[in-house]
């Protein structure tokens, strides 16, 4: 039975998807062109910016993050930003306490109780709320908000003074973090909301409608059907919006009274820090040296924001399973 | 012939028990609805309450009151949850909403004052802190806001689209890494984009203050929200009309620009407008590097510019009257330019969307 088979096996062939044509080549070479640019253009701002703050980084050491003076005009300039830091956090946290039950509410009101009609005006006047411009919020925060925000700090203060993140000097209440938390939960409400109701949408109906039918009323579907399946994607747009709000400039220049001293705590006084802002009030008088500081800070702003704003996308794809492809 | 008429038969009386409702019921929310809002407004009238305090420590209260009788009278115990819900999600989105309506009214009834032809023509030379309304405008800063933003698209969109397509219509490995970092990068904070710029082109002297330093600088903001809506828009597109084309033989790159790209024409467009509403108003990048100038400049490779928001930044803390009403003139100017923009890109949207519910014929 030694009977020699003149059948050959082929050899196996090579399934190959690349692009055989050159115009294809071309094609896809140019878009993972473009797609490795915009790795490029995050390096190149931290190149750029680590290769101008040298000088300020060297001179100051660990002290320019935790330390509190900032004295262009010293014999030794002094550059140090922790009150900016601590305002900068003091004031995004304000700002998403302020805006996520404003999100939460209006997503819910969107995908939940609002008719078609009503809800797709409402989306149209978040949207619109998104596109505002940061200047022109800083006016109107400047010019017409804060004199009622100050009204309102002034009734906090009577009402729980004793409390010590509600204290008082008595000098006044304008221009305190209280109102630039304001004005940033404003401009992230429309973050936050539009990733919650994105994510509400997606929400299995079959399963809100099974919980209806086990007699669950409104408050115990959201409780206990929306919010533990939303809960991811609703944290990754808070993350979001937190580093929007940590990024945050002009609108908050007109609002907030920089001072160098470390507030971190008392909303309703008159003694705030952003980094942003700091480096926009002081970038058009300043020296080489004081130049090299705020690039410094703004290395430093960067860096925050890059982390927390990759952690809030990767929160969010991952609490929308559905659009892996 | 007569036609007949088949008679129809009468509907059981125990039908649809949901549809009915207890007029008691219907009563009891219209007083629920109304009562505390008008007790809290009469009481306030009477004794002459600010309205803060009268919203919150009188209105409130009696709401949550009327809810949960409501809630527990209709429901039982389960139907307080539903009335808290109701009645947390109203106040929070009736707040989200008033602050938006007072932005934009405040906008519009300030800035009407300054607005007539000229100040939508002139340029800003022999304007100082005192001069008449009659005098100057932001001609120059419309003129160059035109210039610097459509420099900066031109640069973006080609750069965003092609990162669209790398993320729908290839198959890169690190497809999940640049969307990541493109979410991310829709965070940059503006100011530090300026910084960059200023560090990258002017420091090393490559060009002084210039506009289309402004448009580098409008680059990374504005690249993300282009690119985001441009893969979200080129994703709707049914992956069978990218089969079909392929299969009939075209290549890949055919396959997109002839089938694909019209597909998504309306998606694609809203991209570019968003885009351009997302930069428009940005200010901190360009006080860093176009700087602000009060003279009329077409020259986008040298000098100074002005644009609408850095005429606003310059105007907004000055304390006389004429100052602030061409900082709020300004302010209506960008906020019709944005509303221009948007309106746009609903309208494509709406048509696409029109279009996709029809052929599924839903």
């Amino acid at each position: 039975m030694s009977q020699q088979s003149n059948l050959k096996i082929p050899e196996r062939r090579k399934l190959n998807t690349a692009p055989t044509s050159l115009g294809d080549k071309i094609f896809f070479r140019v878009a993972s062109g473009a797609a490795n640019f915009s790795i490029v253009l995050v390096g190149l701002i931290l190149v750029f910016l680590l290769w101008q703050s040298l000088p300020a980084l060297q001179g100051q050491g660990i002290d320019f993050i935790f330390g509190s003076n900032w004295d262009a005009a010293a014999e030794t300039p002094v550059f140090q930003i922790g009150p900016m830091l601590w305002g900068s956090f003091l004031i995004s946290f304000l700002g998403v306490i302020l805006a996520v039950p404003m999100a939460i509410a209006i997503a819910y009101f969107i995908e939940f109780m609002a008719s078609k009609a009503v809800g797709r005006v409402a989306t149209t006047l978040i949207d619109l709320l998104a596109a505002l411009p940061s200047v022109v919020l800083g006016l109107w925060g400047f010019a017409v908000f804060t004199p009622v925000a100050a009204g309102w700090a002034e009734s906090l203060n009577k009402a729980f003074g004793w409390f010590p993140l509600f204290a008082s000097d008595g000098a006044g209440f304008l221009a305190s973090p209280f109102i630039a938390g304001w004005i940033v939960a404003i401009m992230i409400v429309p973050i936050i909301a539009s990733i919650s109701r994105e994510i509400f949408s997606q929400i299995d109906r079959d399963l809100i409608n099974a919980a209806k039918g086990l007699g669950g009323g409104s408050y115990t579907i959201f409780k206990k059907v929306i919010l533990p399946t939303a809960s991811g994607g609703v944290v990754g747009g808070v993350l979001l919006g937190l580093g929007r709000a940590l990024g945050e400039t002009v609108a908050i220049f007109y609002v907030l009274n920089l001072v160098f001293e470390i507030n971190w705590y008392e909303i309703l006084q008159q003694r705030g820090g952003s980094i942003a802002s700091n480096i926009l009030a002081r970038f058009g008088e300043a020296g080489p040296a004081e130049i090299s500081a705020l690039m410094a800070s703004g290395l430093v702003l960067f860096v925050m924001t890059l982390i927390i704003n990759s952690i809030a996308a990767w929160v969010v794809a991952k609490a929308q399973p559905w659009r892996k492809n | 012939m007569t036609n007949y008429v088949p008679e129809a038969l009468p509907r059981p009386a125990n039908a649809a028990p949901w549809a009915k409702v207890d007029p008691k019921n219907t009563l009891r929310i219209a007083l629920a609805s109304i009562l505390p809002a008008a007790t809290a407004g009469l009481l306030a009238i009477a004794f002459g309450w600010q309205f803060e305090f009268t919203l919150l420590a009188v209105f409130l209260p009696l709401q949550l009151v009327a809810g949960l009788w409501l809630g527990t009278v209709t429901a039982g115990k389960r139907g307080r949850g539903d009335a808290l819900l109701v009645i947390f999600t109203v106040f929070f989105s009736a707040l989200v909403l008033v602050l938006l309506m007072s932005v934009l009214w405040s906008v519009v009834s300030n800035g009407a004052a300054a607005m007539s032809w000229q100040f939508f023509t002139q340029n800003n030379v022999y304007v100082s802190a005192n001069t008449s309304l009659e005098y100057g405008g932001v001609g120059h800063s419309i003129l160059g806001t035109v210039l610097i933003v459509g420099l900066a698209t031109v640069v973006t969109v080609p750069l965003g689209i092609l990162i669209a397509v790398y993320l729908t219509e290839t198959r890169g490995k690190t497809r999940g890494l640049i969307r990541t970092l493109i979410q991310a990068m829709s965070g940059l904070p503006s100011v530090v984009s300026g910084l960059f710029v200023y560090a990258a082109f002017i420091v090393t002297g490559i060009t002084q203050y210039a506009g289309w330093a402004g448009s580098l600088a409008l680059l990374p903001l504005m690249l993300p929200t282009v690119s985001r809506i441009a893969e979200e828009s080129l994703r709707l597109v049914p992956a069978d009309l990218r089969s079909a084309a392929v299969g009939l033989g075209a290549p890949n790159y055919r396959a997109f620009l002839q089938v694909v790209m019209p597909a998504a024409k309306s998606g694609l467009v809203t991209a570019i407008l968003l885009g351009i509403a997302r930069i428009i108003g940005e200010t901190a990048p360009l006080v860093l590097t176009t700087f602000a100038a009060a003279t009329t400049s077409v020259n986008i490779f040298n000098g100074p510019m002005s644009t609408l928001p850095t005429y606003l930044y310059g105007f907004i803390s000055d304390p006389s009257i004429q100052s602030a009403q061409r900082a709020w003139g300004a302010a209506l100017v960008m906020l019709i330019l944005v509303g221009v923009l948007f309106t746009a890109a609903r309208v494509m949207t709406r048509s696409r969307v029109g279009k996709k519910t029809k052929k599924n014929g839903k």
